[in-house]
């Protein structure tokens, strides 16, 4: 488990009996679905509606979640399925995200520990792995926060990602 | 205070301790399907294993040695196709396994001659894989619903995989059929027939 992701923290503290923490974990987890949806279907009306029929899912749901695997990709598998879904019901076929390795790579490390393996990256791409997939920003916001521009932090991502792929090739090897 | 807030509010009420079943839930109705289905034809027919006594076990080895692991490997993979951001692909890769091997255990059975095809009960075989199938599939299908599966056809197909291997397991002992020829035809394709309604139904039956 990503010991560093609040989410996880928040989970823990929840199976504990931790009333409190379930609705900071709620709130934490419609600010990532928000950022996550987003990016997907803009910030128009039906957002809203999304992220909480997400939340929803994410609550009646939650015994899928094992304990000890982290939330972050159970959160947005859970989050490209509602947002399947709406297109479904919307009759609309966009083209997937650009990122779809992503999404790829996001189901193959979903049992591992994401944050140990960050640590075998070089600083930039962990750090924008960080942000975009375990933090939920989007490229802009990150690209932002880091100081560089859009492409160059969609670069980052992809070059993590395929490192993070041979990673875990190695080690299963 | 807005609608969300409101909406985070009223979960967060309904409590913080998901249910401490989860497994059992899961597992109850593909326990339950197979009991039924075993039990059926042991009150129909009698006395199980009856051409063990004949031919050996090997015939009945072949049978369940294929259907089996069908049966625990598909709920094996439904269980991972249930949770959202679980890599099942390599728990489906192994339900490949049996179909392989079957394949090329024909291969061998059609080189040597074969059994006696289609036999005296592939009528019999035949209504108890398209009676039975379904009924499998419908409890696989309960228990995958439980859960939340993302990927809804491949969770049908290997939802329909597990209605047609139960059904082939509850049956075998009964069947008094040799050769692969048969086994082939009468439990191999309906299994697969199966896996087919599933994969076209799945997005129907399964999406939550």
């Amino acid at each position: 488990m990503n010991q560093g992701d609040p989410l996880d923290l928040l989970m823990q503290r929840t199976r504990n009996g931790d009333d409190a923490a379930y609705r900071e974990f709620l709130e934490q987890a419609a600010t990532r679905l928000r950022s996550a949806l987003a990016r997907k279907i803009g910030n128009d009306g039906e957002l809203e509606d999304l992220v909480q029929e997400a939340l929803i899912a994410v609550h009646q749901k939650r015994h899928t979640l094992d304990p000890g695997r982290p939330v972050a990709p159970w959160l947005h598998a859970i989050a490209r399925y509602k947002l399947i879904d709406h297109w479904r019901k919307r009759g609309r076929s966009p083209v997937l995200h650009e990122d779809a390795d992503v999404a790829v790579a996001e189901d193959e490390f979903a049992s591992l520990d994401v944050e140990a393996l960050l640590k075998e990256l070089p600083e930039a791409q962990a750090e924008a792995i960080r942000l975009t997939q375990i933090e939920g920003l989007t490229g802009a916001e990150a690209s932002e926060r880091v100081g560089i521009g859009l492409s160059a932090m969609k670069l980052r991502v992809h070059r993590g990602m395929l490192r993070l792929k041979k990673v875990v090739a190695e080690k299963d090897g | 205070m807005s609608s969300t807030d409101d909406l985070i509010a009223g979960l967060a009420a309904e409590g913080v301790t998901p249910a401490s079943h989860a497994l059992r839930r899961f597992v109850m109705p593909l326990v339950a399907v197979s009991v039924i289905s075993a039990g059926f034809w042991l009150a129909m027919l009698g006395k199980p294993f009856t051409a063990v006594e004949v031919y050996g076990p090997v015939p009945m080895m072949v049978k369940w040695g294929f259907s089996l692991p069908l049966v625990f490997g598909s709920a094996w993979a439904l269980h991972a196709l249930g949770r959202p951001g679980q890599d099942a692909h390599r728990r489906m890769l192994c339900l490949a396994i049996p179909f392989a091997l079957a394949a090329v255990v024909l291969a061998i059975d059609l080189a040597i001659g074969g059994g006696r095809f289609p036999g005296a009960t592939w009528d019999r075989c035949l209504i108890a894989m398209g009676t039975f199938g379904p009924i499998c599939f419908a409890g696989a299908i309960i228990a995958t619903r439980w859960l939340a599966p993302t990927e809804l056809r491949k969770a049908g197909a290997v939802a329909g995989i597990f209605g047609g291997s139960v059904a082939m397991s509850a049956y075998a002992p009964f069947c008094p059929e040799l050769g692969m020829l048969f086994m082939t035809t009468f439990y191999i394709l309906p299994i697969l027939a199966m896996a087919a309604i599933g994969w076209l139904l799945g997005p129907k039956l399964l999406r939550w």
